[in-house]
Formats: C-alpha cells, sequence, structure tokens
C-alpha cells in the first residue's frame, strides 16, 4: 500500500510539470504581448525595455526552466498589469472564496447524490426510481447558467429574501446549492449504475442469505462496493465544479478566483493566468490522486493488482 | 472491385440490415430521433417562414411576453425570440458539427499512430494524453479564444472548442487499435506484407467505426454546452450573432430569466435527444450486445460532465 502511494504521488509531479508546458506554450507561443494592446499600449521604446526586464525576450526554454524554478518555491511572479500585486497574493486571496464555494457545493453534492442514486437502486424500476433518476438527469443537462441566473435574479434581486456576495453564512447557502446540482445529479446516475450492478454480486446475495439487515447490507456491503466508478469519475466532477463556479461567481456577485481569471486573461496577463491555471490543474491532479487512493484502499482487487 | 469476395458482401450487407432493424425496434431512440429530426427542422424552417427579422432591434417591443404574435416572446430588444433561437441552433449546431469533425480527425491520426506503432512511443504519447486530461479546460478554452483572437468568428470557436477536446476520442481509437492489433486478420494481413498504412486504412479504421460513431455523437452535446459557457462569459461570435450561448448571454444579463430559459431548453433538449440516438446506435452496431442494455457500466449522458473539464 504505501509503495503504491508513493509511486502515485511521484507521478503526478512529471504531470503537473506537463500541465505547466502545455499552459505555457500556449501563452507564449501564441503571441501577444500584455504592453502591445491595440488600444492603451505603452511607446515602442518602453515596450522593449518592459519585455526586457520581464524576461519576455528569452527563448522560451530558458523562460519555462526559470517559471518552474519560481514556482517550484510558489513564487509565480508579479502581475504584469497591476504592478503592485503578484500573482501569489490574488492566488492566495481569490483561492480560498472558490475552494471554499466548491468544497461546500462537494458537501451538498456527494451526500445527496449517493442518496439518490442508492435510492433509485433499491427501488429499481418503481415510480421512485424513474422520479430520481430524471430528476438526476435533468440536474445534469440543465445548465449550470440557468440555475444561477433564475435563482438569483429572484431570491437575491427580485424577493430579495438572500444577500448576494461571501460575506455571511446565509448567503453562502444557495450559491453552494445551485452549484452543487449538477454534480449531484452526475453523482447519482453513476451510484445508481453501479449499485444496480453490485446488488447482483454473489458477495451481497451472501450477506442477505447470512441473515443481515437490509440497512447494514446497503451499508457495508453495497455501498462500498458502488462507489468505485464514482471515485473513478473524481475529475469530471470537479470539473463541472470548476465550470460552475464561472457562473455562480457572476451570478451572485462573490469575489472568487474565476471572476478574476477571465479579466486577467482579456488583459493578457500571463504570469497571472498562468500562475491560476497551473494552481488550478494541481488541485485537479491532488483531487485525483486522492480518488484514487481511496479506490484503491475500498477495493481489494485493485491492491493485488498494483 | 473483384477483391470483395461475393460470400462477405453479402453478410456485410445483411449486417447493415440487421442493425438498422435493431436500431428501428428501439423504442427510446426512435422517439429521440424525431424529436431531434423536429428540433433541426424547427431550426432551419422558422427563420425562412417567420415574419420577424432576427436582428430588427424595435424597442416599442421590448420584453415582451408568450402571445400568439410571438409565440416565444420577445428579448431586451424587442427580437422575436423563436425566430432567434431557431437560428441560433443553426449556429450552435454548426460550430458542433464542425468542432466534432475535427476532433474526429485529431483523435483518429494520434489514437491509430499510438495504437499502431506500439511500445514506448505509444506509451509517451499516452502520458501526453495523461498530461492533457489534466488541463482544466475551460480556462484553457479562455486563455486560446484571448490569444487566437476574439471576434475571429466562427473559426476561432471552433478551434478552441476542439483543440483540448480530442483526447478521449484518441484514447478510444488507440485501445481499439491496440486490441485489434492482435487479431488474427490484423497478422495475416501483416505477415503477407501490407503496409503499415494500409493496414490502418483498410482494416482497423473500418473495425474501428462503430465505437467511433457513437463517441462523436456523445461529444456534440458537450461541445454545444462549452459553446454556451463561452458566450455567457462573452467570449463567444460578437453580438448581434444568434447562437443559443449567446441568447442565453442576453438573458444572463437582462434580469429576465425566461430569455435564458429557450436556449438552455434546446441545448437539454439536444443533449438527451443525442444521447438516446447514440445508445440505439451502439446497441444496433453491436450484435453480441442485443438488447442487455441494463448492463452498461457507465451512463452516456455523463460525457456532458466534461464540456467544461
Amino acid at each position: 500500500m504505501a509503495a503504491i502511494v508513493v509511486r502515485r504521488v511521484l507521478w503526478s509531479i512529471p504531470l503537473l510539470l506537463l500541465v505547466m508546458l502545455v499552459t505555457f506554450a500556449l501563452l507564449r507561443g501564441m503571441g501577444g504581448s500584455p504592453f502591445r494592446l491595440e488600444e492603451g499600449g505603452v511607446p515602442p521604446a518602453l515596450q522593449v525595455q518592459l519585455e526586457e526586464h520581464y524576461g519576455l525576450d528569452d527563448p522560451w526554454i530558458v523562460e519555462f526552466a526559470h517559471y518552474v524554478r519560481n514556482a517550484a518555491t510558489l513564487d509565480f511572479g508579479p502581475s504584469l498589469v497591476n504592478r503592485y500585486t503578484t500573482v501569489d497574493q490574488i492566488v492566495e486571496e481569490r483561492f480560498p472564496v472558490s475552494g471554499e464555494l466548491v468544497l461546500l457545493a462537494c458537501a451538498w453534492a456527494v451526500p445527496l447524490g449517493v442518496a439518490f442514486g442508492l435510492l433509485g437502486a433499491l427501488r429499481r424500476n418503481t415510480w421512485a426510481d424513474y422520479a430520481v433518476t430524471t430528476l438526476a438527469t435533468a440536474m445534469l443537462v440543465v445548465p449550470v447558467f440557468l440555475v444561477a441566473g433564475v435563482a438569483s435574479t429572484y431570491f437575491v434581486r427580485e424577493w430579495e429574501i438572500v444577500a448576494d456576495g461571501w460575506d455571511s453564512r446565509q448567503a453562502k447557502v444557495l450559491p453552494t446549492l445551485v452549484l452543487a446540482l449538477a454534480p449531484a445529479g452526475y453523482i447519482a446516475r453513476l451510484v445508481r449504475a453501479a449499485a444496480v450492478e453490485t446488488m447482483q454480486l454473489d458477495y451481497v446475495r451472501t450477506a442477505r442469505a447470512k441473515g443481515l439487515t437490509s440497512s447494514r447490507v446497503v451499508l457495508l456491503h453495497v455501498l462500498p462496493g458502488s462507489l468505485g466508478p464514482f471515485l473513478s469519475a473524481a475529475v469530471p466532477t470537479l470539473a463541472l465544479l470548476v465550470t460552475g463556479t464561472f457562473f455562480v461567481e457572476s451570478a451572485f456577485r462573490i469575489p472568487g478566483a474565476a471572476q478574476y481569471f477571465v479579466s486577467a486573461a482579456l488583459q493578457r496577463d500571463y504570469p497571472m493566468v498562468m500562475g491560476m491555471t497551473v494552481a488550478l490543474a494541481a488541485v485537479v491532479i491532488a483531487a485525483n490522486l486522492l480518488a484514487d487512493l481511496a479506490r484503491i484502499s475500498i477495493d481489494p482487487r485493485l491492491r493485488e493488482e498494483a | 472491385m473483384n477483391d470483395a469476395h461475393p460470400e462477405e458482401v453479402g453478410r456485410r450487407r445483411s449486417f447493415w440490415r440487421d442493425a438498422l432493424r435493431r436500431y428501428a425496434a428501439n423504442r427510446a431512440a426512435l422517439a429521440a430521433t424525431l424529436v431531434l429530426a423536429l428540433l433541426v427542422g424547427a431550426c432551419l424552417l422558422v427563420p425562412v417562414l417567420s415574419p420577424y427579422d432576427p436582428y430588427d432591434v424595435d424597442f416599442e417591443a421590448a420584453n415582451r411576453g408568450v402571445s400568439s404574435e410571438h409565440p416565444l416572446g420577445t428579448d431586451q430588444f424587442g427580437r422575436d425570440l423563436l425566430t432567434r433561437t431557431a437560428l441560433g441552433g443553426r449556429a450552435s449546431m454548426t460550430i458542433a458539427a464542425a468542432a466534432t469533425a475535427v476532433i474526429l480527425l485529431l483523435g483518429l491520426v494520434y489514437g491509430a499512430v499510438a495504437g499502431f506503432a506500439g511500445g514506448r512511443l505509444d506509451e509517451a504519447m499516452m502520458r501526453l494524453l495523461d498530461g492533457l486530461f489534466a488541463v482544466p479546460r475551460l480556462p484553457a478554452m479562455i486563455v486560446i479564444l484571448v490569444l487566437v483572437g476574439l471576434g475571429g468568428g466562427m473559426l476561432t470557436l471552433i478551434f478552441a472548442l476542439s483543440i483540448l477536446s480530442w483526447m478521449t476520442t484518441a484514447r478510444l481509437v488507440r485501445g481499439q487499435i491496440a486490441s485489434l492489433r492482435e487479431h488474427d486478420f490484423i497478422r495475416a494481413a501483416e505477415a503477407v506484407g501490407a503496409r503499415s498504412g494500409e493496414v490502418i486504412v483498410r482494416h482497423m479504421v473500418p473495425n474501428t467505426l462503430g465505437v467511433l460513431v457513437v463517441a462523436v455523437l456523445l461529444e456534440m452535446p458537450a461541445i454545444i454546452l462549452g459553446e454556451a459557457f463561452l458566450s455567457l462569459l462573452g467570449l463567444g461570435l460578437n453580438a448581434p450573432e444568434a447562437t443559443w450561448g449567446n441568447i442565453a448571454q442576453d438573458g444572463f444579463h437582462s434580469a429576465r430569466p425566461f430569455v435564458m430559459v429557450v436556449p438552455s431548453a434546446a441545448i437539454a433538449l439536444f443533449a438527451v435527444g443525442v444521447n438516446f440516438v447514440a445508445d440505439g446506435v451502439h446497441d444496433a452496431l453491436d450484435p453480441r450486445r442485443g438488447r442487455a442494455r441494463a448492463r452498461r457500466r457507465v451512463p452516456r449522458l455523463d460525457r456532458i460532465a466534461r464540456a467544461g473539464v
């Protein structure tokens, strides 16, 4: 087990480097400069000087090596647009807000999704199953911007039931719930499909035959056996959440990272965009790693394989 | 022409006929086909038949509710929402079809090369895919759009939507080919001295087609959703161009959510419809599976979750 953990952790380092290289190539390879905007740029002489100062005239490999060395010490450099802020400042200021939003949404989505999925599987092909499955499908396919837009328009602006922003505990309930809908529907569908299969397996039948109570069978046998597909889908789930934050933050005026990312990209603030992308990629890779390890610890077959 | 054995020709024809029969027996797939046909038909016909100009701003008629004149009401510029949604459907579906074609091409080439090469190159190419999968897709698409140049129109959008979305297809093709390589008929072709390019084009690609059609179909709703996400962030086609995403963006900023409901419903309908059609095609093309659809491990609709990865 320890060997697997070490190997998986080590494997995520080249993965992160690769992500950094791809992001770097995208940003540097395609040209453009923050000092060369059509409107509001700087005089050519100053432009050359600035590009030299920020190392934009080095060959790409030098620049990339430099960047990786700094990023290893969590130093993403200064912003090119706001001279008095550094990327790590913004990352430190904005990521916790978005992170809290995502984690609170998970706190809704995981129990909701697992409960819906188990309910559907246990009551397979009854009206309860159809209702739950249809609801889960609707939650997944109705775009997040619609729910965020409708909820914020009515609850926040029209009826003024809840405040917008991110200051009070009350203000956090609605946005996190809105963000949780699509992942909850997704998890419910995954868990239902897996639980239907698990319930037909021999060990579940044996547990039943031994006379265990049905709640014990469900909680200790069916549930752990049905979490595999959900855990392998950790990255798509996280993707749903990350995508959702762009619209939830915008609709509810939450000062998170997603909002900032769009404006930084529009201003071609390379270090800012890259730092935020790499930080996000690190989160994605870490989530994937954790999910893999959880899967291995739940499923003894995977442990033997590895 | 004469290299096809008569028996082979006969069998192939009956396979397609069987597939068609299996598809026709699948009521969910048929219903979904009908719904999709109606949706596409409406998108093609409504702008032609409609008395309204989809770009004509008329503040007198702004924010109208549902009426017999405007079956879906008007937006904040007084433009008929039904006409614009139908026109937007054309654009969104065109973008999705083009991006899917690019995805298919990239995935096919990359997957075929990796699967056929095997060994170290294959290993390296698959690790590169792992890295690309970990790139958060929506942020990357934003960066690409900004760098390639906004206002570049449809081509830029298609590029951004497809350039980081071909990995699933590539992995699928590679898996298929890696397993096909072990089959006797491929070994036989290699043994008689067929060039590798020939083996890929003549034997491997046709045998991968079924899986590929389904995968590509399932890619379309994710792309339509991706277009909507980008448009909502102000990175889509320039206004007043109508796409489902642009109309939703008008609604997002107008404090009148109904304007957003219409294109969102169209997107959801499209996604569910394509999903059932893809399911039907998959079952029809796989004679071994027959109608044992219940044993599918992961529900297919869930590709949609990857829209913004």
